[in-house]
């Protein structure tokens, strides 16, 4: 039973691996790309630590143009998602019940149909509406900031519903009549009453709104039109030519993202050591009690290493310059080209002996012990103009002239094994 | 009549300002943001191909071309049926079933260890990071993908150093990063109605079928299982629904010789510019999802309303 239950154990840890590997692993990956130098990101081999990816993309007039045009059509898209499912969530709790699971069925269907299909929904309509009124190509409605916001605001309207329809479930409507009964006006008792009361739900909806909308590809694809969004960027980006100042973005966006959750849940953390204390939210959150915090609440300490490691990196990214490192990087690289060029060379060179060799054999046998004899007197001079010795006696000379660099490839065909060969016979 | 004394409770309740706001904003968005759309959409996949100025005229009648194109090809193709396209059709929703089923195995045994164990600070930050990335841009997740499953990519070079394999291996053609990318996109969303459900299940039921002497897998099988099954149906239909729908992950991990059929609709909005066989073809995706879910939904007893919990 024991070593059963230490066996589970193990296997659950290693499933819990498997499983965060899965679903963490490539996102390290990516983000450690952004910090190695060949211009097409990898992990492996990795070259040198630098930072020239992130000054790539801050360059990058697109990404640029496309982040704003992602908080533009975000900013609609929240607006507009917010108050239609805020409004179809109370009509959840009003309509008459026959019709309520057709309508619950009605608004819930845009979460499940493909966003392919909502885009194109969304542009096929408002052509054939801007086509009735015969307006012109270039009118509002085939505007793609217009476009896009209704498209996504389809969908992202049911989430937001979604997270009102939870909290409205807890709302006690007797404070709405209470209110009514004295004196209040509907609009008063809305805004007093219920507004405050689903003011952290209107929140959350609103965060999680800009969110999907800012990553949203697959109706933004069909109804963008001239104003690409971020997301649009980046796939047109990826599918035709990638570098890593995409990895550089990515890891911006990760750092954000683990900054924002760490910061929510340290923020329901107190929440709740508030709610345990009795006393009201604003009392924990108001007093600085860093130590308290701290303890037994693991997401704060990360979030403070997190900060420190972040500065420290921003510091160190000032300091440091990759630029010798990549020198040595682009050294190694040319050696390694040298001895790959050096290989051939000898083979070459081997070829052709053996070419000469097969060469007097057919000529007959009584001759045939002269070449026998020349060859190794050849190897020697092969030896003496080996494109090896050539090449280490050539960058001698490249300090001096360093314009001539191109020259060098000029130098090694002069000395290159043929015309060696070549000259080689007249010598002898 | 009855009707109409609904309407007049409904502003009573809601007085005339409030009550005419909510009901604009409502009608806005189930009438002209859903509804009318995908009618406009499902009209026009009926329509000829014409140039915007003959639109509304004598030649835009009525026609059933673009799904005959669907099924039996252009006209005078070589095979009667229109193979290329059904076949993807065919192979992305089977595809799309793939992954479905592979996220379910991966996410049931995570989703029953984080809704049986109480809270904690460990639990929570558990949560945090399945969180994390979903909310990562979808692109950012497959170009992940690519870095680590492409010729020169990460598995690929260490199985080289390793000596595992003499040539790296192709996992863009053979879908191998694909599959993984596309289950990657939308674990979360089978994971957390599976928590959610099981997170609710009373522990002692558990308890019980074990002092009753019944085995892990049988505790799961009848116990289990059973009560989550909302959990996972809703989890199964998004899943579904999302992959079979993706465009982006095909778009950037699909191999150059497989197809996702949305694609196949993006190439027809676009560079194929016949956007009425576009929104045919989009109409069919549309349906044969649609029939899918329902009828899973129907095989598995679960109602639509558990959808999104």
């Amino acid at each position: 039973m024991k070593t059963n239950s230490l066996l589970l154990k193990v296997l659950l840890g290693a499933y819990l691996v498997v499983f965060f590997g899965y679903l963490l692993g490539p996102l390290i990956v990516m983000s450690f790309t952004a910090f190695n130098s060949p211009s097409f990101p990898k992990l492996t081999p990795w070259e040198c630590l630098t930072f020239e990816w992130f000054d790539v993309l801050a360059n990058d007039e697109r990404i640029l143009n496309g982040i704003e045009n992602s908080i533009i059509i975000g900013i609609g898209t929240v607006i507009l998602s917010v108050i239609m499912g805020l409004a179809g969530a109370l009509m959840l709790t009003q309509i008459w019940p026959k019709l309520r699971a057709t309508y619950y069925t009605i608004v819930i269907a845009p979460i499940l149909i493909p966003g392919v299909v909502l885009g194109i929904s969304t542009l096929v309509f408002w052509d054939r509406i801007s086509i009735m009124l015969g307006m012109s190509t270039g009118g509002i409605l085939h505007n793609g900031i217009f476009l896009t916001i209704l498209g996504q605001s389809t969908f992202i309207a049911s989430y937001c519903m979604l997270v009102f329809i939870a909290r409205l479930q807890r709302f006690d409507t007797g404070l709405t009549e209470a209110a009514l009964d004295l004196g209040a006006t509907h609009v008063q008792a809305f805004r007093k009453i219920l507004l405050p009361f689903m003011k952290p739900a209107i929140g959350s909806a609103a965060v999680l709104a800009f969110l999907a909308s800012f990553e949203n590809y697959n109706t933004t694809t069909f109804t963008f039109g001239k104003y690409p969004t971020l997301t649009i960027e980046l796939a047109q980006k990826v599918r035709y030519g990638i570098n890593p100042s995409i990895s550089a973005l990515a890891f911006i966006i990760i750092v954000l993202t683990v900054i924002g959750a760490l910061a929510h849940e340290i923020y329901r953390r107190r929440q709740q050591l508030a709610l345990a204390n009795g006393a009201p939210v604003s009392a924990v959150a108001g007093s600085f009690q860093l130590p308290k915090i701290l303890s037994g609440n693991p997401a704060a300490i990360i979030l403070i290493l997190l900060t420190l490691g972040g500065a420290s990196t921003i510091w160190f990214a000032q300091s440091y310059s990759p630029d010798s490192c990549k020198m040595d990087v682009r050294e190694q690289k040319r050696l390694i080209q040298e001895e790959r060029i050096k290989a051939i060379r000898e083979k070459r060179q081997l070829n052709i002996q053996q070419k000469q060799h097969q060469g007097p054999d057919v000529f007959g046998g009584s001759k045939s012990t002269a070449p026998a004899t020349q060859s190794p007197g050849k190897g020697a001079f092969g030896n003496v103009f080996d494109p090896g010795n050539l090449d280490k006696s050539a960058p001698a000379p490249k300090p001096e002239k360093p314009v001539t660099s191109p020259g060098k490839g000029a130098f090694g065909d002069v000395f290159s094994p043929q015309n060696l060969d070549k000259a080689a016979p007249k010598e002898d | 009549m009855k009707a109409a004394q609904l309407i007049r409770d409904y502003f009573v309740k809601n007085g005339l300002g409030l009550g005419s706001f909510l009901l604009v904003a409502v009608l806005f968005w189930v009438v002209i943001l859903i509804v009318l759309p995908q009618l406009s959409m499902l009209d026009f996949s009926f329509r000829h191909h014409l140039p915007p100025p003959e639109m509304g005229g004598p030649k835009d009648t009525y026609t059933i071309e673009h799904y005959k194109y669907l099924v039996l090809g252009a006209p005078g193709a070589d095979t009667s049926y229109n193979v290329v396209d059904l076949g993807v059709f065919g192979r992305t929703l089977l595809a799309a079933f793939f992954v479905t089923i592979l996220d379910l195995v991966l996410c049931y045994p995570l989703a029953y260890y984080l809704g049986q164990s109480r809270g904690g600070g460990a639990i929570r930050i558990l949560v945090l990071l399945l969180i994390i990335p979903y909310w990562i841009n979808e692109i950012l997740r497959a170009f992940a993908f690519r870095i680590i499953f492409g010729e020169s990519g990460l598995i690929n070079e260490m199985m080289l150093t390793m000596g595992l394999i003499s040539d790296p291996v192709d996992f863009i053609r053979a879908n191998v990063a694909l599959y993984a990318g596309l289950g990657y996109a939308y674990i979360l969303l089978m994971i957390f109605p599976i928590y959610n459900v099981i997170e609710s299940l009373d522990r002692n039921q558990i308890e019980a079928a074990r002092d009753m002497g019944a085995s892990w897998w049988r505790i799961h099988w009848r116990v289990v299982i059973p009560y989550a099954k909302p959990g996972i149906s809703s989890g199964c239909t998004m899943v579904f629904m999302l992959s079979a729908g993706a465009l982006a992950a095909p778009q950037i991990l699909g191999g150059p010789s497989s197809l996702w059929f949305t694609q196949i609709i993006y190439q027809w909005f676009n560079t194929g510019g016949n956007w009425p066989r576009g929104a045919a073809f989009a109409v069919v995706l549309l349906v044969a999802c649609i029939i899918i879910v329902l009828s899973m939904m129907r095989l598995f007893k679960v109602k639509i309303g558990d959808i999104g919990k």
